[in-house]
């Protein structure tokens, strides 16, 4: 994750407005009824490059997330507009409730090269959740191939996007650009229409970005200590997992799990429950997180194998065949990628590999 | 009346009476909001998904959208209509991101009218939505046998009064046809071929299943719960099928349906309250109907326990064993099934004998110098007493009621005592098969499925 830090932390690059019509002089602006056509009309940020969010009135705190979704390693740039005079109250398990006309962006950017990500990037998408009196609401931009402003894009698109990868190979993805629709596949809750994923205390709480919130006005109620913490995964996507014990593995692979998997691997998601496979971090339930649990109907995507998790195999684990490939049909997660997350499969491989060994078939 | 869109806005019969695009149906047949998409652009037909509001319909014009991605609706009262089976076609052969073909959930959902060929993984899926219509719509994959090839056809799951009719499933990797976890479904008039299972019915509450035809398939029409799932399947009817040659080579990449012998015609498994009447059977090389208990499939009672407090539907009255655990119920018994009036022609002459189970090759091995394998087996599983020869010394406690079936055999097998190096020979009354030979369910017949 170093390599977004210089897109968060440039500030203020000069007098550019970054074109699209984007003032930031100018407060936020949330309009009502439907998505605009164009991005720029909610004046949020200004790119040119870089991004550079509104800083009218200190409304937008932009974060990142301690362990975040592998997304075809895309960079993602993330900020939170909360409307002049409100604030969100600190919660330490649920997701903060954020005020009606309270928007939540999330840039994904490919620079061409990952050895120098700061330089000719692309910005390819723009997500916006927001916050309406009858709940949160999707809104899907595509950024032109300009780069001057981004057009409401309800359908998505499939793009094939190619950049040398950190080590210094090509790599192409099937860059999915989610349809409207297919926000809900990750945000819908069973019985509520859809509700944000990160702006939660475990995976917000890095570096102050919590203090800062809450410095901002934008955040009420924060607790001088014992504020939970997902792992931070920036120094694994840099470093691996030399060095850590197996508590810090287990620990940063439930949190992996948890971002990449639990959205729909939870007891109250929609399409999820089936599975009665349960990956989120504080399930305490190891046959419901895996051990030596026959998959719901799999299908394809078993790969031959019977058992979600045999403890201590990997290579006969359904989970970890499921996270690694690049195979259609078996891949998971269901939505939104295509190629292997190295440094996460590397992970849960050890994860899986530091349980004590099980023989599932005589269980 | 409204019409509007690219359609409408491009093209100058926007009634659709006297174009060529839309000769079946357009928005004229409609009532209410209602949008046009000529087939050969595919984004404005997935922007349009994208974009509705509750209660629209959208008419596909004559021809092929070649689609990258998903067909997704998650608005109420959608409907999508075609210009019929082959005539509309969403062709997902190019797309290259891993999804479903149609992904639905919607209250009040319609599909019609439209062909689905080669999602990457489930052609139809419709979740989690009440009343669903899925009409003359075929789904397929073009390369036959494939297991690479989706899992499902049509794909109704979690939802509640579902109706499939007029429909076509063929060369899916799992079911052609299946209505999983769903309440209150009626399945008639379709088609199903080249599957590994051609129908199936799993964890589900008041199914009709009647005038079906499943042919080729691996396993013709299949009835089961699986463990762990909070809706107790009960009160299916399978009635005037026809369920013939379904011998295809079993091509499922796994689950459940991967250890099934292919030339099965129907199995019931772990269900209870089934009703399977009036069917005809030809041809299926193993066996025409299998009764088993789902411990075959998973013997660890406690995965099929349930917690009380999180079923569906209606189960208090099925007197389902309790587990174990406290407050938890059973329901791997397969129990209360009618099997009566159905027509037998020609199978159990070949039984596969490469299935994992083995059960194939205890069959082969059962029957060897015997003859055709009975039309229907059950596997005794359950039973306190059996006896090769006595009947008096067979229980029946499971309530199987066997009877009425022109050419039609009975075998019980008890199957716990069976292995392939030491065969026990089965049970094989002549009618009318006591203790066997109850004429109805226990607890009344099968409850009819009235769709609101």
């Amino acid at each position: 994750m170093r390599a977004i830090l210089p897109i968060l932390l440039v500030a203020a690059c000069g007098g550019d407005d970054g074109g699209g019509g984007v003032d930031l002089t100018k407060p936020v602006t949330v309009p009502e009824g439907p998505a605009p056509t164009n991005l720029s009309a909610f004046n949020l940020f200004a790119w040119n490059g870089t991004i550079e969010w509104n800083p009218t009135g200190d409304r937008i705190a932009p974060y990142d997330l301690n362990t975040p979704l592998f997304s075809d390693y895309a960079l993602k740039s993330r900020a939170v507009y909360l409307p002049d005079g409100t604030s969100t109250a600190y919660s330490a398990d649920a997701w903060f409730e954020l005020p009606v006309g309270s928007v939540i962006a999330k840039n994904f950017l490919f620079p061409a090269d990952f050895r120098a990500p700061d330089q000719d990037v692309t910005l390819v998408e723009t997500r916006l959740l927001v916050r309406r009196a009858e709940g949160w609401t999707a809104f899907p931009y595509i950024w032109n191939a300009e780069q001057t402003d981004a057009v409401f894009a309800p359908g998505g698109e499939v793009r094939a996007i190619s950049f040398i990868d950190a080590a210094g190979a090509p790599r192409t993805a099937n860059y999915l650009i989610p349809q409207r629709n297919q926000c809900e596949n990750c945000h819908e809750r069973a019985g509520e229409k859809q509700v944000p994923i990160g702006i939660a205390a475990r995976h917000l709480n890095w570096n102050g970005q919590l203090e800062d919130f809450a410095a901002r006005g934008l955040l009420t109620g924060l607790p001088a200590s014992a504020v939970p913490a997902a792992t931070d995964f920036r120094t694994i996507e840099m470093n691996g997992i030399a060095g850590l014990s197996p508590t810090q593995i287990e620990t940063a692979a439930r949190s992996y799990l948890d971002i990449n998997c639990a959205h729909c691997h939870r007891p109250d998601a929609v399409q999820g429950e089936t599975s009665q496979l349960f990956l989120n971090y504080d399930n305490t339930d190891l046959f419901r997180l895996g051990a030596c649990k026959r998959p719901g109907s799999a299908g394809a995507g078993n790969g031959g194998l019977e058992f979600d998790i045999v403890p201590g195999n990997p290579a006969e684990s359904i989970l970890q065949f499921r996270l690694e490939t690049t195979q259609v049909g078996a891949m998971m997660p269901l939505l939104g990628r295509s190629l292997s997350h190295a440094r996460g499969v590397e992970l849960v491989r050890a994860w899986i590999e530091g349980m004590t060994p099980v023989d599932c078939a005589q269980q | 009346m409204k019409h509007w869109g690219l359609a409408c806005l491009l093209f100058a019969a926007c009634g659709g009476d006297d174009s060529n695009e839309f000769p079946t149906t357009s928005c004229a047949d409609v009532t209410g909001t209602c949008q046009e998409l000529p087939a050969g652009d595919p984004a404005a037909l997935v922007t349009a998904a994208n974009s509705i509001e509750a209660n629209t319909t959208l008419v596909l014009g004559t021809g092929t959208f070649s689609m990258t991605g998903a067909l997704t609706i998650r608005t109420d009262g959608a409907h999508i209509i075609g210009q019929g089976m082959d005539e509309t076609i969403i062709d997902f052969g190019q797309s290259t991101a891993q999804s479903n073909g149609v992904d639905a959930q919607s209250d009040d959902f319609l599909l019609q009218g439209v062909t689905v060929v080669d999602a990457p993984k489930d052609a139809v899926r419709v979740e989690a939505s009440v009343g669903v219509v899925l009409r003359d719509v075929k789904t397929t994959w073009t390369t036959p046998g494939d297991m690479t090839n989706g899992g499902y056809g049509l794909y109704p799951v979690k939802s509640e009064n579902v109706l499939v009719e007029d429909c076509v499933a063929e060369h899916a990797s799992d079911a052609g046809l299946y209505v999983g976890q769903s309440q209150r479904v009626i399945v008639r008039n379709n088609r199903v071929q080249n599957n590994v299972a051609g129908l199936e019915i799993e964890n589900t509450q008041y199914a009709d299943v009647y005038n079906n035809t499943a042919t080729n398939n691996t396993a013709g029409i299949v009835v089961f719960d699986l463990p762990g799932n909070p809706i107790v399947g009960r009160d299916v009817r399978l009635r005037d099928n026809m369920i013939i040659d379904n011998n295809y080579q079993n091509f499922a990449p796994g689950g459940t349906v991967a250890v099934i012998p292919s030339g099965t015609g129907t199995f019931a498994m772990a269900s209870r309250r089934v009703e399977i009447t009036g069917n005809t059977y030809q041809g299926n090389k193993t066996v025409d109907i299998a009764l088993i208990s789902g411990l075959v499939v998973e013997d660890n009672q406690v995965m099929w326990e349930l917690a009380t407090a999180d079923l569906q539907g209606r189960w208090d009255d099925l007197g389902l064993a309790a587990g174990a655990t406290p407050n938890t119920i059973t329901n791997f018994r397969q129990e209360n099934v009618l099997v009566a009036n159905n027509t037998h022609m020609g199978s159990g002459m070949d039984p596969d004998t490469g299935d994992p189970f083995m059960f194939g090759l205890l069959l082969g091995a059962a029957y060897s110098g015997i003859g055709p394998i009975d039309s229907v087996l059950y596997d005794a599983i359950g039973e306190p007493m059996f006896s090769s020869t006595d009947p008096l010394m067979n229980t029946n406690t499971n309530r199987m009621c066997v009877g009425g079936n022109t050419g039609g055999t009975f075998g019980s097998m008890n199957l716990p005592a069976q292995s392939t190096t030491n065969i026990i020979p089965f049970f094989r009354p002549a009618a009318p098969f006591a203790p066997f030979d109850c004429t109805a369910l226990a607890n009344g017949p099968v409850a009819e499925v009235i769709l609101p």
